[in-house]
């Protein structure tokens, strides 16, 4: 890149595994002075990893750092990293609402501001000066939480270019790492980003963008590495480079697993259609569940996928959206409540199984029979007895393994927790099913299990709809699989088209726009 | 099902109560070991079981209600007065007295809900609010005069030499008992408490649970405030301030014991017996009033260390 050949980061050989697996295996990355450079890969394939090494948040066991030539010992002290060079802006940002802009700007800066008394007027004139120098129209006394998405943003990352040029200790202009600060900003904020980020590698700043987004990281980067299960599979400059060539580093080969499902539905009308839907990121939807059917919904991050099965199920109020169900009256979204959904018929099993699925410190049989005493049955006599034995009845037939109803909710582990939330919604039979992430952070043996279960609803007529991040498990269970973009529906595929890599195909894909028909 | 540890645990309590009695029987026999002694005790401290049944319904859905002590002594001078200086009989008071307290739960919740503040602020203020309002309708003055009609039923007719008022609050605990464990009503009010958005994706209207039990602990903490006056015949406008903490302390406490983990109905009465039991020892053993402080204030901070100590261990219920 610049003709001095001393890299800002270099990476040699950097490893690190979970449990046995290698989350991160011999990973070499240089990053040169006034560089922006991209790195790419799939959920799980190591970025994470790499970036909490580097925030020294994980040791790792093996490999070397080097910023600006000089040897930084591994790991790296938690809280020392500014001082070593290194900054991170993630994706939540790091800010508080609540304060203003200038406060949030020095918080915790202790090493400038003295502990004791802090001189407002005169912080305040520093900050104004450096919002300048970056071009930003960004106020002191603005409160953080009054300010749009790409504001706080521009904020987060100057803030993190001010630390890094200020405390490193060699006086090194640094290297932020941008860790997915994107997916929620409209296309226009992406685009004052990208002049922030121009602008900071002017400086001398370097830069390691984290992102998704393919097109975004073309458009933006100097150079590109990818990870894919623990490895460095490419590392190129991105003039000159394809987009394919690109796509094909990020997906590799993959070998496609037995699906569990084939054709689809018999009926052919649709059991469940949801209509204009909109919420915070999508954006007018049409859907159609068949009954029988499981429909997958995925896409990238911040695509708006995930959104759909919370304004579904009431837990999340759309700002506008009908429900009909085969049969049943029209619901009007904006204002249902979950209650009106499950009487509806609607069960909504949430992705954050420990804090919205199951109450921990609560039993077993409490868990399971909330169902029905949120609805007030057997209002003044609850029947232990009964409870208990139809709780235990559950655990049998979705395979929950615990000691006793009694026992409470957060002695089982992760499986049998989301087996038993399974149980406590599927006992409703109902007529559609709304899912979240269904196996996030579970065993092998305990998704095939969950996966079976799902199937013996649908084969009771049921409608299913999985939104999830995991291609393979909708190559498994999906009938029909809707791909995102932007809050809106860019890719369907159906039948055989259901294959890992053709949803990675259609999420990586150029696309912007599909016309859902 | 059951191991020795987990029923040690929950009758320790009853344990360490009896334990209390047999000291004090042993240093005192001839004054702490009477029935005379135990009657006055059960019948006196009927109020304090009340207002600590009316306190663990919202503390079982989540929510503290700090107002429940004043809400008593309003309500018990609201008795007095209507009683005593109006003259209205006593089988209209009643009502009037439930309503009121009812009204005062209705205003904690509201404020509570609809500007999302937390509770232990809100009852704050609106507990110091009544007793202001308290201190104005008495011009800070006791009230006494009140029929005899009220004491009648309160404190003077006796079942086995016990003031009627113990078995009112025995009532109530077994309403209590069977409502957080026998209805859906109580299932409700403990997901609000335990797993508020779990219960609110399960189809439990958060919101009213919880505006309801403000609404019942407002009528306890007013039913209460009947039975004070009662007791005494009069009505002084600042009784109620020295209940609330040891009412919070035999909440805890009684958290602590029958079911460990849990805001329980006959836990509470056992443990304002044990704490009243312990005040009463150390008065006729011949020490002073700071005791009280010393042993409620203590018995509370005892009494939520012992219960986190529980809650991070197994919890067994039904």
């Amino acid at each position: 890149m610049t003709g001095t050949s001393v890299p800002r980061l270099a990476i040699r050989g950097l490893t690190k595994s979970f449990g046995g697996v290698h989350a991160l295996s011999r990973a070499d990355l240089a990053v040169m002075p006034g560089e922006i450079h991209g790195l790419l890969g799939k959920n799980g394939s190591g970025k994470s990893t790499l970036i909490k090494i580097l925030s020294g948040y994980h040791k790792p066991e093996e490999g070397t750092l080097e910023v600006d030539g000089r040897t930084v010992p591994l790991p790296i002290p938690l809280g020392r990293s500014e001082e070593i060079g290194l900054a991170f802006v993630h994706q939540n940002l790091g800010l508080l609402l609540e304060a203003t802009v200038l406060e949030n700007l020095i918080a915790g800066d202790h090493a400038r501001v003295g502990q004791w008394f802090v001189n407002w007027r005169a912080e305040a004139a520093r900050a104004r000066r450096l919002f300048e120098q970056h071009h930003l129209d960004l106020d002191p006394w603005a409160t953080v939480g009054d300010l749009s998405p790409v504001k706080r943003a521009q904020l987060a990352i100057v803030r993190a270019a001010d630390r890094v040029g200020s405390h490193s200790e060699h006086a090194s202009p640094g290297l932020l790492v941008l860790d997915e600060p994107t997916p929620f900003l409209p296309i226009e904020g992406v685009r004052e980003l990208f002049v922030l980020m121009r602008r900071l590698k002017e400086t001398g700043v370097s830069i390691v963008f984290v992102s998704h987004d393919i097109d975004e990281v073309m458009e933006i980067t100097d150079r590109i590495t990818v990870l894919r299960d623990g490895q460095v599979i490419d590392s190129f400059n991105t003039a000159g480079t394809s987009r394919a060539r690109t796509v094909e580093a990020i997906v590799g080969r993959s070998l496609s697993q037995q699906r569990l499902v084939h054709a689809a539905p018999s009926t052919s009308a649709p059991a469940v259609s949801a209509s204009k839907l909109s919420g915070r990121i999508v954006r007018n939807l049409d859907l159609d569940v068949a009954g029988g059917e499981i429909l997958g919904l995925t896409g990238l991050i911040g695509s708006g996928y995930d959104e759909v099965p919370r304004l579904l199920a009431g837990a999340q109020p759309a700002s506008a959206g009908r429900l009909a169900m085969a049969g049943g009256a029209v619901h009007d979204l904006a204002r249902i409540r979950p209650a009106d959904a499950i009487a509806a018929g609607v069960a909504f099993i949430p992705a954050d199984r420990q804090k919205l699925g199951l109450a921990l410190d609560l039993s077993l049989t409490e868990n399971a029979m909330l169902p029905m005493a949120a609805r007030g049955d057997h209002r003044f006599l609850l029947d232990h007895r009964a409870r208990q034995a139809k709780t235990a009845e559950l655990m049998r037939r979705f395979v929950v393994k615990a000691e006793a109803p009694q026992q409470a909710a957060s002695e089982l582990s992760g499986g049998n927790q989301q087996k038993l939330l399974l149980a406590k919604w599927l006992q409703l039979e109902p007529k559609l099913v709304l899912l979240d992430e269904p196996t996030q952070g579970i065993d092998v043996g305990a998704r095939r299990e969950i996966y079976e279960r799902l199937l013996e609803a649908c084969a009771g007529g049921a409608a299913v709809i999985c939104a999830t991040s995991e291609f393979e498990q909708l190559e498994l269970i999906a009938h029909r699989v809707l791909v995102f973009e932007r809050g809106r529906i860019k890719a369907e595929l159906r039948g055989d088209e259901v294959t890992k890599s053709s949803i990675e195909a259609a999420c990586y894909g150029e696309t912007r726009t599909y016309e859902h028909a | 099902m059951a191991n020795a540890g987990y029923q040690l645990e929950r009758f320790g309590l009853i344990i360490v109560w009896l334990a209390v009695i047999a000291i004090f029987g042993v240093l005192r026999p001839e004054t702490f070991l009477t029935w005379s002694n135990f009657s006055s005790i059960f019948g006196s401290e009927a109020v304090l079981v009340i207002i600590t049944l009316g306190l663990i319904i919202p503390l079982t859905a989540g929510d503290f209600d700090l107002s429940i002590a004043q809400t008593l002594t309003f309500v018990s001078m609201l008795t007095a007065i209507l009683s005593a200086r109006i003259g209205v009989p006593i089988g209209y008071i009643i009502p009037i007295a439930l309503a009121a307290g009812a009204l005062v739960g209705l205003l904690n919740g509201a404020i509570t809900l609809y500007f999302r503040v937390h509770s232990l602020i809100v009852t704050l203020g609106v507990g110091t609010f009544l007793h202001g309002i308290t201190l104005w309708m008495s011009d800070s003055q006791t009230i006494s005069g009140v029929s005899r009609v009220l004491m009648q039923y309160v404190i003077i007719q006796r079942i086995f030499g016990v003031p009627v008022s113990f078995y009112y609050a025995v009532v109530l605990a077994a309403l209590v008992w069977y409502a957080l464990s026998y209805t859906a009503f109580g299932q409700q009010l403990l997901f609000t408490g335990r797993g508020r958005e779990v219960g609110r994706l399960t189809g439990v209207a958060v919101g009213r649970v919880r505006i309801t039990a403000f609404v019942v602990s407002g009528m306890m903490g007013a039913f209460a405030g009947i039975l004070y006056t009662g007791t005494t015949g009069s009505a002084n406008p600042t009784s109620g301030t020295t209940l609330l903490l040891p009412a919070f302390a035999a909440a805890f406490l009684g958290a602590t014991c029958i079911k460990p983990g849990r805001f329980n109905a006959w836990g509470s009465v056992i443990a304002v017996y044990f704490l009243v039991t312990g005040i009463n020892g150390l008065s006729v053993l011949g020490f002073r009033t700071f005791v009280h402080d010393l042993f409620y204030g203590g018995a509370l901070v005892v009494a939520v260390m012992v219960s986190q100590l529980v809650s991070g261990r197994k919890e067994r219920t039904l």
